[in-house]
């Protein structure tokens, strides 16, 4: 023991004198730091109720629950998310997992009462004193515990595609569809946004674990054209999906035409169900596009005989002579059909109801009929000279190019309309070897057209004219006329002429164009051809639309009201079969996934009706 | 360090050597072997620390697998040497006598997995749990959510709600027509 | 009751004193228990003031962590290893982060080993910081808890200001760490660093040059160096005993090779030795510290990509990772059998000999009033035993 250690410790009085380290009482205001883990925030605008907060929470204190003031809607559950501060360990595991980036935490850690139910509540919608907090807890800059970027699609250089009718999409590999796959949060938001409400989660999943029979059989359950809609499909879900809110959606369509591409068609019977009993029952179809098929479909797993009728020489509809092949080519969509017929289901092709057979007759010999004839009629440019033998109709052009006949398009071409059709129609003319310009009424942004459609047509070649109301087509001068057009158009600008709806173009005074062309495409649009339907049938249309109740059965007016002196009384609808539609013919919506969901919504109430009919 | 692998093999049937990290390598051994393996270890290939016992129920193979991991100081290198004993009848060679702490780890074994290790100081006195009288509770079959459900009571009042669920009952009702 | 009449014990077995006797008393110490040596309870056998036996009992603090485990997510078990060592959480992250990325082969970012080097290091000075309190408490030295009780107060103010928890700080994720330092942090971190070194030198002054401490803890517990490898002691309990080993260096991890620092070793092996030993080490931490702030790249990525946390699977295999904390080798043995969940995950803590082993032997014949003083010696943790 040495002296030193007698004297050393009071060495310390020394310290008497300084400023002490205590904090002097009572106690100032302590805030937290800046990133304080504290009571959770959620800017409930933001938040979509996916409910990811809740699936990581290791301690199950989340619970989603509807909240006042905020609906179900498409892409918003309605739902948000309630914190159990009983159970919460302050993690903010869900603050860093939240697709949205709505979820955060305040820097707020003291909040006393004597009420334990309290502690539990729904933050950004049961008002908080620290709602809104700038200070707390919030995912750093860079960190993300989910993926925001796409596996990047490999697709063809728009040179070469240009060139070709190729496939542009290349479709994932096994490593890039699992890795897509594994974006997804099994949220399923997504599912009400489909029209189908295919089981999204549940096929993701199975690409996930790699395994497509279940993903094809999941698929299968809502949606028999797994490989057309897994390349055309406009794709709803993915603008409802929650990664989306911050970040690139998850890419589903790619990922069912994944699950699609994988099984081959010699495998399906292997996996999909089939109707257990012959129900003894005949279904006349008519249009072998994707909404007819798909009731069909349906009805043979019900175990009813389909016989569907389509005018056209080959089956499968707009899919088939609308979608240019280097977007569906025709092997997949021959895969989904090839199925379909392996069923039994039998297409009488080249066989126009109205000409070849009468609905009347369809009604009499079937036990039930459904309509999925689609829009057939292209609607003019209702501008004088619109008559002229350069104006070609859109949808005429792209049928004849599935066809396989020598378009005559020329060097110059003019599409106009901003739809899908017309993308489609520039981009074959592209393909034929045509300058193409596309003449939109509005901006961009109005287009409807895919927005990737868009791009996708402008890196090709396409040069995009907005803003262009057409006036009138001329024909062109001297010795080439009749072989060239002038397509005369005024230049719009946008006025907003009511609050809240969208600008409409006005045309500047003066700002007209000319230019020659030698084919000018329009593409504003079908309509349908119901001429197969007559008065005796006495079903109910409105405005060229079958007038629908919710199964897609078709209105039948009143025996005797509407009755024509002298019809046929096989045609009386006590007696003639039920007539069901769907499809473009009827939905606003009008793609494939809608057909395809009118068809099985109608299967299904085709069934209900025949079972009803107790024969 | 192939060489240890071989020699492992050689004296006592050790196989499926497996480098796991330049530092870090692992072996089985018959479980008969243990004692000797891990003394022959100890003494004669500088494996003289253990780092800790363990278990793990592997119960689809029907055995427990046993880990010991030791680690020699001067290669600075860690063994983990496994033994798979049956889980009908899990009984090892106690190894409490080549290291003062492996008493305590039997004691953690026999009350949460049921090895035995007989002639291990107070391996049949309680660990951790007190009144324990479930199944040891790290076999893979004692189920603790659901005793816990059974055990402990849900504060009332909480209601969760399926996104996809909620959404369909709100927005397309008809679909379960 | 005289001294001399003590039953012999043999240095390697038990006494079996005769309770009915009327020479012993019967007495827990614990699990209540106001230090850092937290819910343990030691039953002790006395005769007169001199424990002549003495058993550990745990349990008290037991969650079954490692059945939890096996049950989560390998994510949604980041936050719930920390909980398995209270006063020093962050090795357990550290260790299960690091097997989770050896076993799915992702190498994290050089920013993101600088800062675990360094949040560790800031761990181990604030648990060292708690040590020393309980230290000097369990031989009656109020004041120095006091102090060391605020400068740990300071460092967690810091651990706050980096990741927004003072106690559980939640931080080194799989795949790196949460975030990068907020702007200003290291001029902070350095004020706090000079505050914490003048306060130790104080506390050198009135604790270790101090006649009651040094009488009570020199030659109190004495761990012959024999017993390192036969016990499994490690930290600074076996390098007082002269024995030269610390993983930091032997291992290698994380930063550690580009750091300058060398093992702090002692000889006498006491309670005393020890604790100027961890004196030493809390002056090392301060250096790591500053050393980490110049030699940490100011850019980059804080965190590799890791699979969707809802889904990941970590590839089927095994590791066992281990760090050196302030009381030794901890570690994490982790398994996988492939799938979403761990199959077994083992928490390996240094109080697991230290305090059960180590301590029943070594308290025969200390004097009550020194049992406490001894075991903060032994610096144990009883969570990292239960787990
Ligand atoms: C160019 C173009 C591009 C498109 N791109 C997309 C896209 O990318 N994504 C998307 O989802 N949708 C797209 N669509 C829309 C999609 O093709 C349709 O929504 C879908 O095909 C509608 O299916 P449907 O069964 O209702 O009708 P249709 O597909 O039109 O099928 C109707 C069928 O009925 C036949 N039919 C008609 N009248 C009779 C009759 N009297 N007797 C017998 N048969 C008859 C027709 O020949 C035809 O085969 C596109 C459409 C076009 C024109
Ligand atoms: S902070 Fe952690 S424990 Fe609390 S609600 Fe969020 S995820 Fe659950």
């Amino acid at each position: 023991m040495d002296i030193k250690d007698f004297i050393a410790p009071f060495a310390v009085w020394k310290r008497a004198f300084e400023k002490p380290f205590t904090v002097k009482k009572p106690i100032d205001e302590r805030p937290g730091a800046p990133r304080y883990r504290g009571f959770h925030i959620n800017d409930a605008q933001k938040c979509i109720g996916c409910g990811t907060c809740e699936a990581i929470c290791m301690n199950k204190a989340i619970d989603l629950v509807p909240a006042a003031g905020y609906a179900a809607k498409e892409g918003d559950s309605g739902l948000r998310p309630r914190v159990d501060y009983g159970r919460c360990c302050w993690c903010a595991l869900c603050v860093d997992v939240c697709p949205s980036g709505s979820l955060g935490m305040s820097n707020e850690y003291v909040w006393i009462d004597s009420d334990p139910e309290v502690f539990r509540y729904t933050p950004g919608v049961e008002a908080k004193p620290w709602d809104g907090s700038p200070l707390g807890y919030r995912r750093a800059e860079g960190y993300r515990l989910l993926e925001e970027q796409r596996v990047e699609m490999p697709e063809l250089d728009y040179k070469e595609a240009v060139q070709t009718f190729l496939e542009l999409v290349r479709g994932y590999s096994r490593q890039q569809a699992e890795k897509e796959a594994d974006r997804c949060v099994s949220c399923g938001v997504c599912i009400a946004s489909c029209p189908a409400h295919m089981d999204i989660p549940g096929y993701i999943n199975a690409v996930r674990e790699g395994d497509m029979q279940n993903g094809l059989r999941l698929l299968y359950e809502t949606n028999p054209f797994p490989e057309a809609c897994g390349r055309i499909c406009t794709h709803r879900c993915e603008e409802a999906c929650a990664i989306g809110t911050g970040g690139d959606p998850v890419a589903i369509r790619w990922l069912k035409r994944y699950i699609a591409d994988q099984v081959e068609l010699a495998d399906y019977g292997k996996v999909l169900p089939r109707a257990e009993a012959d129900s003894g029952k005949k279904i006349a179809v008519v249009g072998a596009g994707p909404g007819g098929l798909s009731a069909a479909y349906y009805l043979a797993l019900l175990g009813h005989s389909v016989t569907v009728f389509e005018k056209d020489s080959e089956a499968g509809g707009m899919l088939r002579y609308g979608i240019p092949e280097y977007r569906l080519p025709y092997p997949a969509l021959d895969k989904d059909i090839g199925y379909i017929e392996s069923l039994g289901v039998k297409i009488e092709r080249g066989t126009a109801v109205g000409s070849a057979v009468a609905l009347a007759e369809l009604r009499s010999r079937f036990d039930a009929v459904y309509l999925s004839t689609g829009l057939p009629a292209a609607y003019s440019l209702e501008v004088p000279g619109d008559k002229h033998p350069r104006v070609l109709d859109g949808v005429a052009v792209l049928a004849a190019a599935t066809r396989g006949e020598p378009l005559g398009l020329g060097k110059r071409v003019a599409v106009v309309g901003g739809g899908n059709v017309a993308m489609d129609a520039a981009r074959t003319a592209l393909r034929n070897g045509a300058a193409v310009d596309i003449l939109y009424r509005r901006r961009k942004e109005d287009m409807p057209a895919d927005p990737d459609e868009i791009r996708e047509a402008i890196a090709e070649g396409a040069s995009l004219v907005e803003k262009a109301i057409p006036l009138e087509v001329r024909d062109a001068a001297g010795a080439i006329a009749g072989k060239q057009a002038l397509f005369v158009w005024n230049e719009a600008r946008m006025v907003q002429k009511e609050d809240g709806k969208r600008p409409v173009p006005e045309a500047i005074p003066g700002a007209v164009h000319e230019d020659p062309y030698d084919s000018i495409i329009a593409a504003i649009g079908q309509g349908p051809d119901l001429s197969f339907i007559g008065e005796a049938d006495r079903l109910e249309l409105r405005r060229f639309k079958p007038v629908v109740d919710g199964f897609g059965r078709i209105a039948e007016a009143a025996a005797g009201a509407a009755a024509e002196p002298g019809a046929p009384a096989s045609a009386s609808p006590s007696k003639a079969a039920a007539v069901f539609a769907g499809g473009d013919l009827v939905n606003d919506r009008k793609d494939a996934i809608s057909a395809i969901a009118d068809g099985h919504h109608a299967a299904q109430g085709i069934d209900r009706w025949l079972d009803r009919k107790g024969s | 360090m192939n060489e240890l692998a071989e020699r492992l093999a050689r004296r006592y049937d050790a196989e499926g050597w497996h480098e796991q990290r330049k530092d870090l390598a692992s072996i089985s051994i018959p479980a008969l072997r243990v004692r000797d393996v891990l003394a022959w270890l100890r003494d004669e290939e500088g494996y003289k620390h253990l780092s800790f016992i363990t278990a793990i129920d592997n119960i689809e193979r029907g055995v427990f697998t046993l880990t010991y991991t030791v680690r020699n100081h001067d290669t600075k290198h860690s063994l983990m040497v496994h033994a798979d004993i049956i889980r009908e009848n899990p009984v090892v060679d106690s190894v409490h006598l080549l290291w003062e702490q492996a008493w305590t780890y039997q004691r953690e074994l026999k009350e949460w997995f049921g090895i035995d290790c007989p002639g291990s100081p107070r391996k049949d006195e309680e660990f951790v749990l007190e009144g324990w009288d479930q199944l040891p509770m790290m076999r893979r079959d004692f189920d603790s959510l659901a005793y816990s459900n059974a055990t402990y009571a849900e504060r009332p009042g909480r209601v969760t709600h399926d996104p996809a669920a909620y959404m369909k009952a709100q927005l397309y009702p008809e679909a379960d027509q | 009751m005289k001294r001399d009449r003590m039953p012999y014990i043999p240095p390697a077995e038990r006494a079996t004193p005769d309770l009915d006797s009327g020479k012993y008393l019967l007495m827990w110490q614990g699990p209540q228990h106001p230090g850092i040596t937290g819910n343990m309870s030691l039953r002790l056998v006395i005769e007169g003031d001199t424990v002549v036996d003495c058993e550990t009992h745990v349990g008290y603090l037991h969650r079954g962590f490692e059945k939890l485990m096996e049950r989560r997510s390998w994510m949604q078990n980041f936050p719930l290893v920390c909980r398995i060592a209270v006063p020093e959480p962050d090795f357990n992250e550290y260790c299960y982060a690091a097997a989770l990325e050896e076993l799915s082969g992702i190498q994290i970012p050089e920013k993101a080993v600088w800062l675990r080097t360094f949040s560790l290091e800031l761990m181990r000075l604030a648990s060292y910081l708690m040590w020393i309190g309980g230290q000097a408490g369990s031989f009656g030295h109020g004041t120095i808890i006091q102090w060391s009780a605020t400068m740990r107060d300071y460092v967690l103010d810091l651990f706050e200001e980096l990741t927004g928890g003072r106690i559980y700080h939640m931080y080194i994720i799989p795949g790196g760490v949460r975030g990068d330092v907020p702007a200003g942090y290291f001029k902070h971190v350095l004020e706090v660093m000079d505050t914490v070194q003048k306060n130790l030198d104080d506390i050198e002054l009135v604790m270790y040059h101090n006649a009651v401490f040094k009488l009570r803890a020199e030659g109190l517990g004495y761990i012959p160096p024999d017993w390192i490898d036969r016990y499994g002691i490690t930290g600074p309990n076996a390098r007082a005993a002269g024995i030269k080993r610390d993983l930091r260096k032997d291992l290698g991890y994380l930063a550690y090779p580009q750091l300058e620092f060398q093992p702090v070793v002692g000889s006498k092996s006491d309670a005393f030795e020890r604790a100027r030993l961890r004196l030493q080490e809390m002056y090392q931490c301060i250096d790591l510290i500053r050393q980490c702030i110049d030699l940490m790249p100011k850019e980059g990525p804080f965190r590799a990509k890791t699979p969707n946390p809802l889904y990941w699977k970590v590839p089927a295999g095994e590791t066992y990772v281990a760090a050196e904390c302030t009381r030794g080798e901890y570690g994490f043995y982790v398994v996988s059998d492939g799938s979403e969940k761990p199959r077994r995950v083992a928490v390996r803590g240094p109080s697991y000999t230290h305090a059960v082993s180590v301590m029943e032997r070594l308290v025969r014949g200390v004097n009550i009033a020194d049992v406490a003083g001894l075991m903060v010696s032994l610096h144990t943790y009883p969570p990292e035993i239960e787990r």
